[in-house]
Protein backbone atom coordinates (compact mmCIF):
# COMPACT_ATOMS: atom_id res chain seq x y z
CA UNK A 1 0.00 0.00 0.00
CA UNK A 2 2.88 2.31 0.86
CA UNK A 3 4.69 1.87 -2.42
CA UNK A 4 1.58 2.49 -4.44
CA UNK A 5 1.03 5.71 -2.60
CA UNK A 6 4.52 6.88 -3.43
CA UNK A 7 4.05 6.14 -7.10
CA UNK A 8 0.89 8.16 -7.19
CA UNK A 9 2.32 10.93 -5.04
CA UNK A 10 2.12 14.13 -7.00
CA UNK A 11 3.29 17.57 -6.03
CA UNK A 12 0.20 18.36 -3.95
CA UNK A 13 0.45 15.10 -2.13
CA UNK A 14 4.04 15.79 -1.16
CA UNK A 15 3.16 19.23 0.19
CA UNK A 16 0.42 17.61 2.22
CA UNK A 17 2.88 15.07 3.65
CA UNK A 18 5.26 17.84 4.63
CA UNK A 19 2.55 19.85 6.38
CA UNK A 20 1.27 16.75 8.10
CA UNK A 21 4.74 15.89 9.38
CA UNK A 22 5.27 19.45 10.57
CA UNK A 23 1.97 19.32 12.46
CA UNK A 24 2.97 16.12 14.23
CA UNK A 25 6.42 17.46 15.07
CA UNK A 26 4.92 20.59 16.61
CA UNK A 27 2.53 18.41 18.58
CA UNK A 28 5.42 16.32 19.87
CA UNK A 29 7.21 19.50 20.89
CA UNK A 30 4.28 20.38 23.17
CA UNK A 31 5.16 17.15 25.01
CA UNK A 32 8.96 17.38 24.86
CA UNK A 33 9.46 21.03 25.81
CA UNK A 34 7.46 21.02 29.08
CA UNK A 35 9.26 17.88 30.29
CA UNK A 36 12.65 19.19 29.21
CA UNK A 37 11.92 22.40 31.06
CA UNK A 38 10.91 20.60 34.25
CA UNK A 39 13.89 18.21 34.19
CA UNK A 40 16.37 21.03 33.55
CA UNK A 41 14.90 23.17 36.31
CA UNK A 42 15.13 20.29 38.79
CA UNK A 43 18.85 19.99 37.98
CA UNK A 44 19.56 23.71 38.24
CA UNK A 45 20.63 25.61 41.32
CA UNK A 46 17.99 27.31 43.44
CA UNK A 47 18.95 30.82 42.34
CA UNK A 48 19.14 29.94 38.64
CA UNK A 49 15.77 28.19 38.74
CA UNK A 50 14.02 31.29 40.04
CA UNK A 51 15.17 33.55 37.21
CA UNK A 52 12.81 34.43 34.37
CA UNK A 53 14.73 32.47 31.76
CA UNK A 54 13.79 29.94 29.16
CA UNK A 55 15.60 26.93 30.60
CA UNK A 56 15.82 23.84 28.40
CA UNK A 57 19.20 22.69 29.71
CA UNK A 58 20.25 22.66 33.39
CA UNK A 59 21.63 26.04 34.36
CA UNK A 60 24.30 26.07 37.04
CA UNK A 61 23.98 22.25 37.30
CA UNK A 62 23.38 20.86 40.80
CA UNK A 63 21.43 18.20 42.68
CA UNK A 64 20.50 20.75 45.32
CA UNK A 65 16.78 20.47 44.58
CA UNK A 66 16.75 16.70 45.08
CA UNK A 67 18.83 16.96 48.25
CA UNK A 68 16.55 19.55 49.80
CA UNK A 69 13.27 17.84 48.98
CA UNK A 70 14.51 14.39 50.05
CA UNK A 71 16.19 15.27 53.34
CA UNK A 72 15.18 18.75 54.54
CA UNK A 73 11.57 18.47 53.42
CA UNK A 74 11.45 14.76 54.36
CA UNK A 75 9.78 13.61 51.21
CA UNK A 76 11.27 10.16 51.80
CA UNK A 77 8.47 9.45 54.29
CA UNK A 78 5.56 10.01 51.88
CA UNK A 79 7.62 8.20 49.26
CA UNK A 80 7.92 5.13 51.50
CA UNK A 81 4.19 5.35 52.32
CA UNK A 82 3.34 5.46 48.63
CA UNK A 83 5.58 2.50 47.85
CA UNK A 84 4.07 0.48 50.72
CA UNK A 85 0.49 1.19 49.74
CA UNK A 86 1.11 0.73 46.03
CA UNK A 87 2.98 -2.56 46.31
CA UNK A 88 0.71 -4.18 48.93
CA UNK A 89 -2.45 -2.96 47.27
CA UNK A 90 -1.39 -4.03 43.80
CA UNK A 91 -0.37 -7.54 44.89
CA UNK A 92 -3.64 -8.11 46.76
CA UNK A 93 -5.65 -6.63 43.90
CA UNK A 94 -4.05 -8.93 41.35
CA UNK A 95 -4.45 -12.01 43.56
CA UNK A 96 -8.11 -11.42 44.44
CA UNK A 97 -9.09 -10.40 40.91
CA UNK A 98 -7.37 -13.48 39.49
CA UNK A 99 -9.14 -15.77 41.97
CA UNK A 100 -12.53 -14.36 40.99
CA UNK A 101 -11.63 -14.41 37.31
CA UNK A 102 -10.63 -18.08 37.65
CA UNK A 103 -13.96 -19.01 39.23
CA UNK A 104 -15.83 -17.43 36.30
CA UNK A 105 -13.91 -19.53 33.79
CA UNK A 106 -15.72 -22.68 34.88
CA UNK A 107 -18.72 -23.29 32.65
CA UNK A 108 -20.93 -25.15 35.10
CA UNK A 109 -20.62 -23.48 38.51
CA UNK A 110 -24.13 -23.03 39.93
CA UNK A 111 -24.88 -19.32 40.44
CA UNK A 112 -22.34 -18.13 37.90
CA UNK A 113 -24.80 -15.79 36.16
CA UNK A 114 -25.68 -14.26 39.52
CA UNK A 115 -22.02 -13.69 40.34
CA UNK A 116 -21.37 -11.99 37.00
CA UNK A 117 -24.38 -9.70 37.42
CA UNK A 118 -23.25 -8.91 40.96
CA UNK A 119 -19.83 -7.86 39.62
CA UNK A 120 -21.18 -5.94 36.62
CA UNK A 121 -23.43 -3.81 38.84
CA UNK A 122 -20.44 -2.69 40.93
CA UNK A 123 -18.83 -1.46 37.72
CA UNK A 124 -21.74 0.87 37.11
CA UNK A 125 -21.45 2.65 40.48
CA UNK A 126 -19.21 5.68 39.95
CA UNK A 127 -16.68 5.69 42.81
CA UNK A 128 -16.86 9.47 43.06
CA UNK A 129 -20.59 9.41 43.76
CA UNK A 130 -20.10 7.23 46.86
CA UNK A 131 -17.11 9.16 48.20
CA UNK A 132 -19.02 10.69 51.12
CA UNK A 133 -20.69 7.44 52.28
CA UNK A 134 -17.32 5.68 51.85
CA UNK A 135 -15.86 8.22 54.25
CA UNK A 136 -18.62 7.42 56.74
CA UNK A 137 -18.13 3.65 56.32
CA UNK A 138 -14.38 3.94 56.83
CA UNK A 139 -14.94 6.14 59.84
CA UNK A 140 -17.25 3.53 61.37
CA UNK A 141 -14.56 0.91 60.76
CA UNK A 142 -11.96 3.18 62.42
CA UNK A 143 -9.87 3.21 59.27
CA UNK A 144 -9.55 6.96 58.75
CA UNK A 145 -5.89 8.05 58.92
CA UNK A 146 -4.47 4.58 58.39
CA UNK A 147 -2.56 3.30 55.39
CA UNK A 148 -4.90 0.27 55.35
CA UNK A 149 -7.73 2.43 54.09
CA UNK A 150 -5.66 3.21 51.00
CA UNK A 151 -4.86 -0.46 50.43
CA UNK A 152 -8.56 -1.26 50.80
CA UNK A 153 -9.87 1.34 48.38
CA UNK A 154 -10.14 -0.36 45.04
CA UNK A 155 -8.92 -3.68 46.46
CA UNK A 156 -10.79 -5.52 43.71
CA UNK A 157 -12.46 -4.19 40.60
CA UNK A 158 -14.92 -5.67 38.18
CA UNK A 159 -12.70 -4.43 35.38
CA UNK A 160 -9.68 -6.47 36.56
CA UNK A 161 -11.80 -9.55 37.24
CA UNK A 162 -13.23 -9.52 33.72
CA UNK A 163 -9.82 -8.77 32.22
CA UNK A 164 -8.26 -11.75 34.05
CA UNK A 165 -11.18 -13.96 33.08
CA UNK A 166 -10.62 -12.98 29.47
CA UNK A 167 -6.97 -14.01 29.64
CA UNK A 168 -7.82 -17.24 31.50
CA UNK A 169 -10.40 -18.15 28.86
CA UNK A 170 -7.64 -18.40 26.27
CA UNK A 171 -6.15 -21.32 28.24
CA UNK A 172 -7.71 -24.62 27.06
CA UNK A 173 -10.16 -25.79 29.72
CA UNK A 174 -9.17 -29.43 29.06
CA UNK A 175 -5.85 -28.82 30.85
CA UNK A 176 -7.69 -27.99 34.06
CA UNK A 177 -10.07 -30.89 33.63
CA UNK A 178 -7.37 -33.48 33.12
CA UNK A 179 -5.39 -32.14 36.06
CA UNK A 180 -8.49 -32.49 38.24
CA UNK A 181 -9.03 -36.07 37.06
CA UNK A 182 -5.47 -36.74 38.22
CA UNK A 183 -6.56 -35.53 41.65
CA UNK A 184 -5.42 -31.91 41.65
CA UNK A 185 -7.41 -29.45 43.77
CA UNK A 186 -8.82 -26.14 42.54
CA UNK A 187 -6.17 -24.08 44.31
CA UNK A 188 -3.39 -26.13 42.74
CA UNK A 189 -4.89 -25.80 39.27
CA UNK A 190 -5.28 -22.07 39.81
CA UNK A 191 -1.75 -21.51 41.12
CA UNK A 192 0.26 -23.96 39.11
CA UNK A 193 -1.54 -23.85 35.76
CA UNK A 194 -3.61 -20.72 35.31
CA UNK A 195 -1.38 -18.20 37.07
CA UNK A 196 1.65 -19.53 35.20
CA UNK A 197 0.07 -19.57 31.78
CA UNK A 198 -1.56 -16.15 32.02
CA UNK A 199 1.54 -14.06 32.64
CA UNK A 200 0.54 -11.50 30.00
CA UNK A 201 -2.77 -11.01 31.79
CA UNK A 202 -1.07 -10.72 35.17
CA UNK A 203 1.36 -8.18 33.78
CA UNK A 204 -1.45 -6.10 32.29
CA UNK A 205 -3.55 -5.99 35.45
CA UNK A 206 -0.47 -5.38 37.63
CA UNK A 207 0.61 -2.43 35.50
CA UNK A 208 -2.85 -0.86 35.39
CA UNK A 209 -3.21 -1.19 39.13
CA UNK A 210 0.32 0.01 39.88
CA UNK A 211 -0.22 3.19 37.89
CA UNK A 212 -3.66 3.78 39.38
CA UNK A 213 -2.42 3.33 42.93
CA UNK A 214 0.73 5.35 42.49
CA UNK A 215 -1.34 8.25 41.14
CA UNK A 216 -4.24 7.88 43.59
CA UNK A 217 -5.19 11.30 44.91
CA UNK A 218 -8.85 11.69 45.87
CA UNK A 219 -8.86 8.80 48.35
CA UNK A 220 -5.79 9.89 50.35
CA UNK A 221 -7.08 13.47 50.27
CA UNK A 222 -10.38 12.46 51.85
CA UNK A 223 -9.28 9.61 54.14
CA UNK A 224 -5.89 10.87 55.37
CA UNK A 225 -5.12 14.08 57.22
CA UNK A 226 -2.22 13.00 59.42
CA UNK A 227 0.91 14.27 57.63
CA UNK A 228 2.88 11.20 58.81
CA UNK A 229 0.57 9.07 56.65
CA UNK A 230 0.69 11.35 53.61
CA UNK A 231 1.32 9.69 50.27
CA UNK A 232 3.70 11.20 47.74
CA UNK A 233 0.87 12.79 45.74
CA UNK A 234 -0.59 14.47 48.82
CA UNK A 235 2.80 15.70 49.99
CA UNK A 236 3.58 17.06 46.53
CA UNK A 237 0.23 18.80 46.40
CA UNK A 238 0.98 20.68 49.60
CA UNK A 239 4.59 21.39 48.60
CA UNK A 240 4.12 22.41 44.99
CA UNK A 241 0.62 23.70 44.70
CA UNK A 242 0.00 25.40 48.02
CA UNK A 243 3.45 26.89 48.43
CA UNK A 244 2.33 28.90 51.42
CA UNK A 245 1.60 25.70 53.35
CA UNK A 246 5.25 24.71 53.54
CA UNK A 247 7.46 25.33 56.54
CA UNK A 248 8.14 28.98 57.14
CA UNK A 249 11.92 28.56 57.43
CA UNK A 250 12.18 27.37 53.85
CA UNK A 251 11.35 29.34 50.79
CA UNK A 252 10.70 26.47 48.43
CA UNK A 253 12.62 27.27 45.28
CA UNK A 254 11.50 26.12 41.85
CA UNK A 255 14.26 23.52 41.51
CA UNK A 256 13.00 21.80 44.68
CA UNK A 257 9.41 21.68 43.40
CA UNK A 258 10.48 20.34 40.03
CA UNK A 259 12.66 17.71 41.74
CA UNK A 260 9.51 16.60 43.57
CA UNK A 261 7.66 16.24 40.29
CA UNK A 262 10.51 14.20 38.79
CA UNK A 263 10.61 11.90 41.83
CA UNK A 264 6.88 11.21 41.38
CA UNK A 265 7.39 10.49 37.67
CA UNK A 266 10.43 8.20 37.94
CA UNK A 267 8.71 4.94 39.00
CA UNK A 268 6.24 5.36 36.14
CA UNK A 269 9.00 6.00 33.61
CA UNK A 270 10.81 2.92 34.94
CA UNK A 271 7.86 0.71 34.05
CA UNK A 272 7.04 2.48 30.78
CA UNK A 273 8.78 -0.09 28.53
CA UNK A 274 6.52 -2.78 30.02
CA UNK A 275 3.53 -0.51 29.77
CA UNK A 276 4.16 -0.28 26.05
CA UNK A 277 4.09 -4.03 25.72
CA UNK A 278 1.04 -4.83 27.80
CA UNK A 279 -0.98 -1.65 28.24
CA UNK A 280 -2.09 -1.14 24.69
CA UNK A 281 -3.77 -4.52 24.53
CA UNK A 282 -5.35 -3.94 27.93
CA UNK A 283 -6.71 -0.55 26.90
CA UNK A 284 -8.36 -2.03 23.84
CA UNK A 285 -9.81 -4.94 25.81
CA UNK A 286 -11.07 -2.52 28.43
CA UNK A 287 -12.72 -0.22 25.93
CA UNK A 288 -14.45 -3.07 24.15
CA UNK A 289 -15.86 -4.21 27.48
CA UNK A 290 -17.87 -1.04 28.03
CA UNK B 1 -26.54 -29.86 47.82
CA UNK B 2 -23.69 -31.61 49.58
CA UNK B 3 -22.48 -32.90 46.24
CA UNK B 4 -22.45 -29.41 44.75
CA UNK B 5 -20.49 -28.17 47.71
CA UNK B 6 -17.94 -30.95 47.43
CA UNK B 7 -17.50 -30.29 43.76
CA UNK B 8 -17.52 -26.48 43.74
CA UNK B 9 -16.77 -25.60 47.37
CA UNK B 10 -13.22 -24.49 46.63
CA UNK B 11 -14.46 -22.20 43.88
CA UNK B 12 -17.02 -20.54 46.16
CA UNK B 13 -14.26 -20.14 48.73
CA UNK B 14 -12.22 -18.27 46.12
CA UNK B 15 -15.14 -15.96 45.42
CA UNK B 16 -15.90 -15.12 49.05
CA UNK B 17 -13.32 -12.34 49.58
CA UNK B 18 -14.43 -10.57 46.42
CA UNK B 19 -18.10 -10.79 47.34
CA UNK B 20 -17.44 -9.55 50.87
CA UNK B 21 -15.40 -6.66 49.55
CA UNK B 22 -18.05 -5.58 47.06
CA UNK B 23 -20.77 -5.81 49.70
CA UNK B 24 -18.85 -3.64 52.18
CA UNK B 25 -17.24 -1.18 49.75
CA UNK B 26 -19.63 -1.24 46.80
CA UNK B 27 -23.25 -1.95 47.68
CA UNK B 28 -23.33 -0.90 51.32
CA UNK B 29 -21.94 2.64 50.76
CA UNK B 30 -24.50 3.15 48.00
CA UNK B 31 -27.35 2.20 50.36
CA UNK B 32 -25.77 4.09 53.24
CA UNK B 33 -25.40 7.19 51.08
CA UNK B 34 -29.07 7.05 50.19
CA UNK B 35 -29.95 6.66 53.87
CA UNK B 36 -27.71 9.53 55.01
CA UNK B 37 -29.20 11.81 52.37
CA UNK B 38 -32.50 11.63 54.28
CA UNK B 39 -30.88 12.09 57.71
CA UNK B 40 -29.64 14.96 59.80
CA UNK B 41 -26.20 13.39 60.08
CA UNK B 42 -24.27 14.14 63.27
CA UNK B 43 -21.06 12.64 64.56
CA UNK B 44 -22.51 11.72 67.94
CA UNK B 45 -26.05 11.23 69.11
CA UNK B 46 -29.08 10.16 67.13
CA UNK B 47 -29.53 10.93 63.46
CA UNK B 48 -33.18 11.78 62.88
CA UNK B 49 -34.78 11.34 59.47
CA UNK B 50 -35.71 14.69 58.01
CA UNK B 51 -37.34 13.72 54.73
CA UNK B 52 -36.22 15.69 51.72
CA UNK B 53 -34.71 18.58 53.69
CA UNK B 54 -31.14 17.86 52.52
CA UNK B 55 -32.29 17.71 48.92
CA UNK B 56 -34.13 21.00 49.46
CA UNK B 57 -30.96 22.60 50.82
CA UNK B 58 -28.99 21.47 47.78
CA UNK B 59 -31.75 22.41 45.36
CA UNK B 60 -31.99 25.96 46.70
CA UNK B 61 -28.22 26.46 46.96
CA UNK B 62 -27.09 28.74 44.11
CA UNK B 63 -23.57 27.31 44.48
CA UNK B 64 -24.86 23.88 43.52
CA UNK B 65 -26.30 25.19 40.25
CA UNK B 66 -23.19 27.21 39.64
CA UNK B 67 -21.05 24.10 40.08
CA UNK B 68 -23.37 22.20 37.74
CA UNK B 69 -22.89 24.89 35.09
CA UNK B 70 -19.12 24.78 35.61
CA UNK B 71 -19.13 21.00 35.29
CA UNK B 72 -21.12 21.15 32.07
CA UNK B 73 -18.94 23.89 30.57
CA UNK B 74 -15.56 22.40 31.55
CA UNK B 75 -16.72 18.81 31.08
CA UNK B 76 -18.44 19.60 27.80
CA UNK B 77 -15.40 21.47 26.51
CA UNK B 78 -13.11 18.61 27.51
CA UNK B 79 -15.52 16.19 25.86
CA UNK B 80 -15.45 18.01 22.52
CA UNK B 81 -11.69 18.75 22.51
CA UNK B 82 -10.88 15.35 23.97
CA UNK B 83 -12.77 13.76 21.09
CA UNK B 84 -11.65 15.92 18.16
CA UNK B 85 -7.95 16.31 19.04
CA UNK B 86 -7.14 12.57 19.24
CA UNK B 87 -9.25 11.90 16.13
CA UNK B 88 -7.32 14.46 14.09
CA UNK B 89 -4.00 13.19 15.46
CA UNK B 90 -4.89 9.58 14.70
CA UNK B 91 -5.89 10.45 11.12
CA UNK B 92 -2.72 12.47 10.72
CA UNK B 93 -0.54 9.68 12.18
CA UNK B 94 -2.17 7.21 9.85
CA UNK B 95 -0.95 9.20 6.84
CA UNK B 96 2.67 8.84 8.01
CA UNK B 97 4.38 5.96 6.28
CA UNK B 98 7.44 5.54 8.47
CA UNK B 99 6.42 3.20 11.27
CA UNK B 100 9.24 4.23 13.64
CA UNK B 101 8.00 7.81 13.53
CA UNK B 102 4.43 6.68 14.12
CA UNK B 103 5.46 4.58 17.11
CA UNK B 104 7.63 7.28 18.64
CA UNK B 105 4.89 9.89 18.31
CA UNK B 106 2.30 7.57 19.81
CA UNK B 107 4.60 6.66 22.70
CA UNK B 108 5.40 10.27 23.44
CA UNK B 109 1.80 11.47 23.28
CA UNK B 110 0.74 8.76 25.71
CA UNK B 111 3.15 9.75 28.51
CA UNK B 112 1.02 12.45 30.24
CA UNK B 113 -1.89 10.04 30.59
CA UNK B 114 0.27 7.88 32.86
CA UNK B 115 0.99 10.74 35.25
CA UNK B 116 -1.15 11.95 38.13
CA UNK B 117 -3.04 15.23 38.12
CA UNK B 118 -0.75 16.48 40.88
CA UNK B 119 2.24 16.07 38.57
CA UNK B 120 0.56 17.38 35.43
CA UNK B 121 -1.16 20.19 37.33
CA UNK B 122 2.03 21.11 39.17
CA UNK B 123 3.92 21.24 35.87
CA UNK B 124 1.37 23.48 34.20
CA UNK B 125 0.95 25.77 37.19
CA UNK B 126 4.64 26.44 36.83
CA UNK B 127 4.68 26.57 33.01
CA UNK B 128 1.79 29.05 32.98
CA UNK B 129 3.00 31.25 35.81
CA UNK B 130 3.11 34.93 34.83
CA UNK B 131 6.72 35.82 35.73
CA UNK B 132 8.90 32.77 35.27
CA UNK B 133 6.68 30.35 33.37
CA UNK B 134 7.84 29.09 30.01
CA UNK B 135 4.60 29.90 28.18
CA UNK B 136 4.58 33.55 29.20
CA UNK B 137 8.31 33.92 28.54
CA UNK B 138 7.83 32.55 25.02
CA UNK B 139 4.85 34.81 24.36
CA UNK B 140 6.79 37.77 25.66
CA UNK B 141 9.96 37.17 23.69
CA UNK B 142 8.42 36.15 20.37
CA UNK B 143 5.20 38.16 20.18
CA UNK B 144 5.91 40.80 22.83
CA UNK B 145 2.72 40.00 24.72
CA UNK B 146 2.61 41.16 28.37
CA UNK B 147 2.39 38.36 30.99
CA UNK B 148 -1.01 36.67 31.12
CA UNK B 149 -2.30 35.36 34.45
CA UNK B 150 -3.66 32.17 32.91
CA UNK B 151 -4.68 30.52 36.17
CA UNK B 152 -5.87 33.61 38.02
CA UNK B 153 -8.06 35.30 35.40
CA UNK B 154 -11.59 34.03 35.29
CA UNK B 155 -11.68 34.36 31.51
CA UNK B 156 -8.76 31.98 31.12
CA UNK B 157 -9.32 29.50 33.95
CA UNK B 158 -11.91 27.33 32.21
CA UNK B 159 -10.05 27.39 28.90
CA UNK B 160 -6.85 26.29 30.63
CA UNK B 161 -8.71 23.47 32.42
CA UNK B 162 -10.03 22.17 29.11
CA UNK B 163 -6.73 22.51 27.26
CA UNK B 164 -4.62 20.85 29.96
CA UNK B 165 -7.12 17.98 30.22
CA UNK B 166 -6.97 17.53 26.45
CA UNK B 167 -3.16 17.63 26.51
CA UNK B 168 -3.09 14.98 29.23
CA UNK B 169 -5.54 12.51 27.72
CA UNK B 170 -5.30 12.84 23.95
CA UNK B 171 -2.65 10.10 23.64
CA UNK B 172 -5.01 7.61 25.26
CA UNK B 173 -7.97 8.12 22.94
CA UNK B 174 -5.57 8.35 20.01
CA UNK B 175 -4.63 4.71 20.64
CA UNK B 176 -8.29 3.70 20.46
CA UNK B 177 -8.84 5.58 17.20
CA UNK B 178 -5.66 4.19 15.62
CA UNK B 179 -6.69 0.66 16.55
CA UNK B 180 -10.00 1.29 14.81
CA UNK B 181 -8.26 2.62 11.71
CA UNK B 182 -5.81 -0.29 11.51
CA UNK B 183 -8.72 -2.73 11.63
CA UNK B 184 -10.27 -1.32 8.43
CA UNK B 185 -10.22 -3.77 5.53
CA UNK B 186 -7.45 -2.59 3.10
CA UNK B 187 -9.50 -3.66 0.08
CA UNK B 188 -11.85 -0.76 0.77
CA UNK B 189 -8.99 1.66 0.13
CA UNK B 190 -7.97 -0.24 -2.99
CA UNK B 191 -11.47 0.00 -4.38
CA UNK B 192 -11.57 3.73 -3.54
CA UNK B 193 -8.26 4.29 -5.31
CA UNK B 194 -9.44 2.41 -8.39
CA UNK B 195 -12.39 4.78 -8.47
CA UNK B 196 -9.89 7.63 -8.44
CA UNK B 197 -10.48 8.85 -4.88
CA UNK B 198 -7.96 11.39 -3.57
CA UNK B 199 -6.36 10.93 -0.17
CA UNK B 200 -8.80 13.35 1.39
CA UNK B 201 -11.72 11.51 -0.19
CA UNK B 202 -10.38 8.22 1.16
CA UNK B 203 -10.38 9.69 4.66
CA UNK B 204 -13.82 11.21 4.23
CA UNK B 205 -15.58 8.27 2.60
CA UNK B 206 -13.68 5.24 3.92
CA UNK B 207 -11.83 5.92 7.17
CA UNK B 208 -14.36 8.10 8.99
CA UNK B 209 -17.45 5.96 8.30
CA UNK B 210 -15.49 2.81 9.12
CA UNK B 211 -14.45 3.94 12.61
CA UNK B 212 -17.90 5.05 13.68
CA UNK B 213 -18.19 2.36 16.33
CA UNK B 214 -14.84 3.38 17.84
CA UNK B 215 -16.06 6.99 17.89
CA UNK B 216 -19.15 5.93 19.80
CA UNK B 217 -17.07 4.03 22.37
CA UNK B 218 -14.77 7.02 22.90
CA UNK B 219 -17.71 9.40 23.17
CA UNK B 220 -19.48 7.20 25.70
CA UNK B 221 -16.33 6.69 27.80
CA UNK B 222 -15.67 10.45 27.83
CA UNK B 223 -19.26 11.23 28.76
CA UNK B 224 -19.09 8.89 31.74
CA UNK B 225 -16.08 10.85 32.99
CA UNK B 226 -17.72 14.24 32.50
CA UNK B 227 -19.42 14.57 35.88
CA UNK B 228 -16.51 12.99 37.75
CA UNK B 229 -13.95 15.76 37.19
CA UNK B 230 -12.31 16.45 40.51
CA UNK B 231 -8.53 15.98 40.87
CA UNK B 232 -7.83 18.38 38.03
CA UNK B 233 -9.99 21.15 39.47
CA UNK B 234 -8.71 20.56 42.98
CA UNK B 235 -5.12 21.05 41.80
CA UNK B 236 -5.59 23.92 39.36
CA UNK B 237 -8.20 25.98 41.20
CA UNK B 238 -7.48 28.93 43.42
CA UNK B 239 -9.61 31.41 45.28
CA UNK B 240 -9.77 33.91 42.46
CA UNK B 241 -11.05 31.40 39.89
CA UNK B 242 -13.15 29.26 42.25
CA UNK B 243 -16.56 30.62 41.10
CA UNK B 244 -15.76 29.68 37.49
CA UNK B 245 -14.20 26.28 37.98
CA UNK B 246 -15.58 24.60 41.12
CA UNK B 247 -17.36 21.52 39.80
CA UNK B 248 -20.03 19.24 41.26
CA UNK B 249 -17.52 16.86 42.84
CA UNK B 250 -15.78 19.77 44.48
CA UNK B 251 -19.13 20.94 45.83
CA UNK B 252 -19.74 17.53 47.47
CA UNK B 253 -16.18 17.43 48.81
CA UNK B 254 -16.53 20.89 50.29
CA UNK B 255 -19.93 20.22 51.84
CA UNK B 256 -19.09 16.75 53.16
CA UNK B 257 -15.44 16.84 54.16
CA UNK B 258 -14.58 20.51 54.73
CA UNK B 259 -17.87 21.80 56.18
CA UNK B 260 -18.98 18.39 57.51
CA UNK B 261 -22.57 18.73 56.32
CA UNK B 262 -22.54 15.03 55.51
CA UNK B 263 -26.28 14.77 54.91
CA UNK B 264 -26.27 17.61 52.39
CA UNK B 265 -23.20 16.18 50.65
CA UNK B 266 -24.86 12.76 50.44
CA UNK B 267 -27.94 14.33 48.87
CA UNK B 268 -25.74 16.12 46.34
CA UNK B 269 -23.99 12.81 45.57
CA UNK B 270 -27.30 11.11 44.90
CA UNK B 271 -28.22 13.94 42.51
CA UNK B 272 -24.86 13.53 40.74
CA UNK B 273 -25.54 9.81 40.42
CA UNK B 274 -28.94 10.55 38.85
CA UNK B 275 -27.40 13.10 36.45
CA UNK B 276 -24.79 10.52 35.42
CA UNK B 277 -27.46 7.94 34.66
CA UNK B 278 -29.50 10.47 32.67
CA UNK B 279 -26.48 11.65 30.71
CA UNK B 280 -25.46 8.09 29.87
CA UNK B 281 -28.96 7.29 28.68
CA UNK B 282 -29.08 10.42 26.54
CA UNK B 283 -25.71 9.72 24.90
CA UNK B 284 -26.67 6.10 24.29
CA UNK B 285 -29.87 7.23 22.62
CA UNK B 286 -28.16 9.94 20.56
CA UNK B 287 -25.38 7.69 19.28
CA UNK B 288 -27.71 4.69 19.01
CA UNK B 289 -24.99 2.86 20.87
CA UNK B 290 -26.88 -0.41 21.14
CA UNK B 291 -27.17 -0.73 17.38
CA UNK B 292 -23.43 -0.93 16.81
Amino acid sequence: MGIERFERAGWGSRVFDAINLLFLLLLMLTMIIPFLNVISLSLSSGVASMQPDIILLPKDFSFEGYKIIWTSLDIWRPFVNSVTVTVTGTLLHVLLSSLAGYVLVHPHVPGKKLMITFILITMMIPQEAVLIPLYVVNKDLHLINTLSVLVLSGLVSGFSILLMRNFFLSIPYEIAESAKIDGAGEFWVFGAIYMRLATAGLATVTLFEFVRRWNMFTEPLVFINDSMKYTLQLALKSMIVDTSATSSTYMVTTNVKMAGIIIAILPLIAIYPFVQRFFMKGILLGASKE
Amino acid sequence: MLKTWRKYGALYLMMIPVICYFLVYGYYPLARGLQISFQDYRLIGNRPYIGFDNYGTVWHDPNFWKSLTNTLVIGGGSLVCGFLAPLIIALSLNEVLKSWFKKTAQMLLYVPHLLSWVVVGGMWIYLLSPDTGLVNLLLQRTLDIPPVHFLAESGWARVVMILVATWKDMGYNCILFLAGIVAINPSLYEAARLDGATRWQQVRYVTLPQIQSTMKVVLLLNTLGLLRIFDQVFILRNNSTAPDVDVLMYYTYQKGILDFHVGVAAAASVLVLIFTLLLTLIVRKLTRFDEV
